[in-house]
């Protein structure tokens, strides 16, 4: 249980930080390009961490396996 | 006639291919959510651009941590409950569901202090864009609550973990549309 417990961590470490991101790419940053695409490439990257840490879609195409 | 048989097959199918198809229906299901989702997202942007009214950011980001951290321990009771810890397994859904009630009545609080109204343009898909993503974190917690207590009777182990697997998927999936509602409602300007 130990390394998924780890990669959880590490995923959710990483959460942190887009989120923090996103926030201050949204507070700080005056260039509409540049703040949208800030924003954008932050919710993408948490939303795949999210997909394939979290929600296993990888699981899908293997479909001998469990788990 | 190939149908029964198809029928008779799937009937009888090893317990992996179960897991498997179960899998692909829940995917479709998100797919088919997705849909839902996505529309009233292009809804938002189509009727006010990247334009937004004034929002409580503190109570926003607050509100989104909170949801990223049930996603966080949804996945230590899923991963708890395939090795067998079903004692943590149970603790993590409570967590997971105390998130869940906090995240939503994060959204309650901010709906009772907006100062647009529902008829205004961005007060409409406002209120239906967090309406809709708060009746699913609602509709959650309370499979969440059911699984928890089946939990608790012992029921899930690594053997079977599916109904876990299932509902930590859908509070995950929840968690996806918030990743993207949070920023095209309160982070644009």
């Amino acid at each position: 249980m130990r390394k998924p417990m780890q990669t959880g961590l590490i995923v959710a470490a990483i959460l942190a930080v887009l989120t923090i991101t996103e926030y201050l790419f949204a507070t700080h940053v005056e260039d509409d390009l540049v703040r949208f695409l800030g924003i954008t490439v932050s919710a993408l990257g948490k939303a795949v961490l999210i997909i394939y840490y979290f929600m296993h879609i990888y699981r899908l195409w293997r479909p001998q396996e469990a788990h | 006639m190939a149908l029964a048989t198809a029928h008779q097959e799937a009937a009888h199918a090893p317990a992996h291919n179960h897991l498997a198809i179960n899998r692909a229906g829940l995917w479709l299901f998100f797919f088919s959510e997705t849909i839902l989702f996505g529309l009233l997202l292009s809804a938002r942007f189509y009727l006010e651009g990247i334009h937004r009214e004034e929002l409580n950011q503190a109570l926003g980001l607050l509100i989104t941590v909170i949801l990223l951290l049930s996603s966080v321990t949804a996945y230590t009771a899923e991963t708890a409950i395939e090795h067998d810890n079903k004692k943590v397994a149970s603790w993590y859904l409570f967590f997971t569901i105390v998130l869940g009630l906090i995240f939503a009545g994060g959204v309650a609080y901010e709906w009772s202090i907006a100062h647009f109204h529902r008829n205004e343009a961005f007060g409409s898909i406002f209120f239906t864009m967090t309406g809709i993503h708060a009746t699913h974190v609602i509709t959650g917690v309370f499979m969440l609550i059911l699984v928890w207590a089946q939990a608790l009777r012992g029921r899930y182990s690594s053997k079977n973990p599916w109904a876990v697997s299932a509902v930590v998927m859908y509070w995950h999936f929840v968690d996806v549309v918030w990743v993207f509602y949070y920023p095209a409602l309160y982070l644009t300007k």
